[in-house]
C-alpha cells in the first residue's frame, strides 16, 4: 500500500473537488493509477482528498472530462516547505546574521578596567597592555591567557607588585597591587650601626653619630661601628646614626664547567598554524606549510570561543611550530678557566649590592676533572658593611 | 444456462478443492476491525460516497456500509479502505432477471 513517509519527500496536495459526480472522478482517478487517499465529503456536492504532487497534472487531465470544479487546498510535504524557506529566506538570514553578530561581538573586549593603580601606573599598564595587543575591541581568543598576562605585565612593569587578571564576561578585570614605597624623612628612632660581617674597614663615613672605629679595623660580625649615644658622660644624647662604613670582605666561590655541552637554540624560524576545533577533533582553518624542520619545539595555545557569557565547546587553536637547532659548545682548558672566571664573577655580581665593588681577585685552585673544570675563586669586596639597630631604651 | 453452470462448476471447485473462495469466485472480501474499520477487496468502483454513506459496485451487486464521520482513506482500483464509525454492512442484491 501507499508510503506516508515517502509522500512527504515528495509532496502532497490537497483537492476540493465541487459539482456532480465526485464518485465518479474519484473512480476515474483510481483507474488511471492517481493514488488517492484520506477522501471526504463534506457536502452533497463538495468532497476533498489528497494526491501526490507528481499527479496534479494527471489529475487536471482526468477532470476535463467529469463535470468537477477543482480547486487545490492544502500543500504539504518537503517540496512545499522548501519553497515556504525560500520565501521566509529574509528571516533565516536575520536570524543567522543576528546569531552571528552576537558571537562575534561575544569574542570581543569590551571593557578593560584597572583597579587600585595610580593614574601613572594605570597608564602604564594601558600602554604595556596596548603593545600586547590587549585592548578594547581585540578578539579575545587571539590573546593570551589571564595567567601570561599576569606574568607579562609583572615582569614588564616595576612599580606593581602583583596584578590579578580575571574575565568578566566580555571585560578584563585588573586588579593591581602597587609597592608601596616607603615614605622618606620618617624621624628614625635612635640607634647605633653595627658590622654586617667581618671586615676590615676601608672607609667611614658618619653623618650622625659617635664613630668607634677607624680605617684598617679589623671588626666582627654584629661589632659596633658607630654609636647612637653622643656627648660627655653624664651628659649623653641619644641619636639615630646613620652614615656608611665601607668595609673589605671576602667571598669564596666554586665554579664547576663541563667543557662540552650541547643544547638547544631556537632558530627564529617558525610556522604558525590556526585551527578550529572540538573536543579532541580539530579542523586546519590557516596555515598548510609543512615544516622542513629537523628539531622543533611546539608551543599549543587553545582559547575557547564565547556565545553571551558562556564558553563554547568551540575552540580556537594556535600552534607555533618553532625551529631548534641543537649547538654544541666546546672550550679548550684555557677557555673554560677564563669562562669559569667569568661566570663566578657575574654570579658574586648579582649577589652584591649596587654599590659594592670587587676590588680583587685570587685564584685559590684550579682542576681539571674528566671533561670538567672546577675553579676555586677568592674576592676582595668592598662594600657597606654598616647595618641600623635600635637602641633600645628604658631600663 | 452457460454461465450458471461455470458457476456452479466453480462453487463445486472451491468446495471440493478447498480454494480460497473470494479468488475463484470473484466475491468481495471484507476485513472489519471493530466498528472503526473496513477494508474491502474485489471491488469494481465507487457508486456513491458521503459522511454517512459509502455505496461499491461489486460483480454482482452493490454493498452498503452505512455509519458517521466517513473518511476513505485508501482507495485503489480493487481495494478501498474506510474510516469511521460503521453501524451496518448491506448487500444489495442484483435484481434477477
Amino acid at each position: 500500500m501507499k508510503n506516508e513517509w515517502v509522500d512527504t519527500f515528495t509532496g502532497s496536495v490537497r483537492v476540493k473537488a465541487e459539482g456532480k459526480g465526485t464518485e465518479r472522478l474519484i473512480n476515474a482517478c483510481v483507474r488511471n493509477g492517481i493514488t488517492v487517499w484520506n477522501v471526504k465529503k463534506h457536502s452533497r456536492d463538495t468532497a476533498t482528498f489528497f494526491i501526490k504532487l507528481s499527479d496534479v497534472k494527471r489529475l487536471r487531465h482526468i477532470a476535463r472530462q467529469s463535470e468537477c470544479k477543482l480547486s487545490f487546498v492544502g500543500r504539504t510535504g518537503l517540496p512545499f516547505f522548501w519553497r515556504r524557506a525560500w520565501r521566509n529566506s529574509g528571516f533565516w538570514l536575520g536570524l543567522f546574521v543576528f546569531i552571528a553578530i552576537m558571537f562575534l561581538l561575544s569574542n570581543i573586549v569590551w571593557n578593560i578596567d584597572i583597579e587600585g593603580a595610580a593614574p601613572e601606573t594605570e597608564h602604564q599598564i594601558v600602554r604595556e597592555l596596548k603593545r600586547m595587543g590587549v585592548e578594547r575591541g581585540a578578539f579575545q581568543f587571539l590573546l593570551d591567557d589571564p595567567e601570561t598576562l599576569q606574568k607579562k605585565l609583572t615582569e614588564r612593569i616595576h612599580d606593581i607588585t602583583w596584578v590579578g587578571v580575571q574575565w568578566e564576561g566580555t571585560s578584563l578585570h585588573f586588579r593591581v597591587v602597587e609597592k608601596e614605597i616607603p615614605k622618606p624623612k620618617q624621624p628614625a628612632p635612635p640607634r647605633h650601626l653595627v658590622a654586617k660581617k667581618e671586615a676590615v674597614v676601608a672607609d667611614l663615613f658618619v653623618e650622625e653619630g659617635q664613630p668607634l672605629v677607624s680605617v684598617n679595623d679589623y671588626v666582627q660580625k654584629g661589632q659596633l661601628l658607630v654609636s647612637g649615644i653622643i656627648g660627655v658622660e653624664g651628659r649623653t644624647k641619644f641619636v639615630p646614626s646613620t652614615g656608611k662604613v665601607f668595609g673589605e670582605t671576602w667571598y669564596k666561590s666554586t665554579v664547576v664547567l663541563p667543557l662540552e655541552t650541547t643544547f638547544h637554540v631556537l632558530t627564529g624560524k617558525s610556522i604558525e598554524r590556526h585551527y578550529i576545533g572540538i573536543g579532541r577533533f580539530s579542523l586546519p582553518v590557516w596555515g598548510w606549510k609543512k615544516p622542513t624542520f629537523t628539531h622543533t619545539v611546539i608551543e599549543r595555545e587553545k582559547r575557547p570561543f564565547r556565545f553571551w557569557k558562556w564558553d563554547l565547546p568551540f575552540y580556537y587553536e594556535r600552534v607555533i611550530v618553532r625551529e631548534a637547532e641543537a649547538v654544541k659548545r666546546s672550550y679548550t682548558w684555557e677557555e673554560a678557566f677564563a669562562e669559569a672566571k667569568k661566570i663566578a664573577r657575574r654570579e658574586l655580581q648579582a649577589k652584591l649590592p649596587e654599590e659594592a665593588t670587587i676590588r680583587g681577585e685570587k685564584v685559590l685552585h684550579q682542576s681539571k676533572e674528566s671533561g670538567k673544570v672546577r675553579v676555586e675563586l677568592h674576592y676582595t669586596v668592598i662594600e657597606n658593611i654598616a647595618v641600623p639597630q635600635p637602641i633600645v631604651q628604658g631600663d | 444456462m452457460m454461465k450458471k453452470w461455470r458457476q456452479q462448476m466453480k462453487r463445486w471447485m472451491t468446495e471440493k478443492l478447498e480454494l480460497p473462495a473470494d479468488i475463484m469466485m470473484d466475491l468481495p472480501r471484507i476485513t472489519m476491525v471493530g466498528q472503526i474499520h473496513i477494508y474491502i477487496e474485489n471491488h469494481r468502483g465507487l457508486l456513491a460516497f458521503s459522511d454517512k454513506e459509502l455505496r461499491l459496485l461489486l460483480r454482482n451487486g452493490q454493498l452498503l456500509v452505512r455509519g458517521e464521520q466517513f473518511v476513505i482513506k485508501t482507495i485503489l482500483p480493487e481495494e478501498i479502505l474506510l474510516e469511521g464509525k460503521i453501524s451496518q454492512v448491506v448487500y444489495i442484491e442484483e435484481e434477477k432477471r
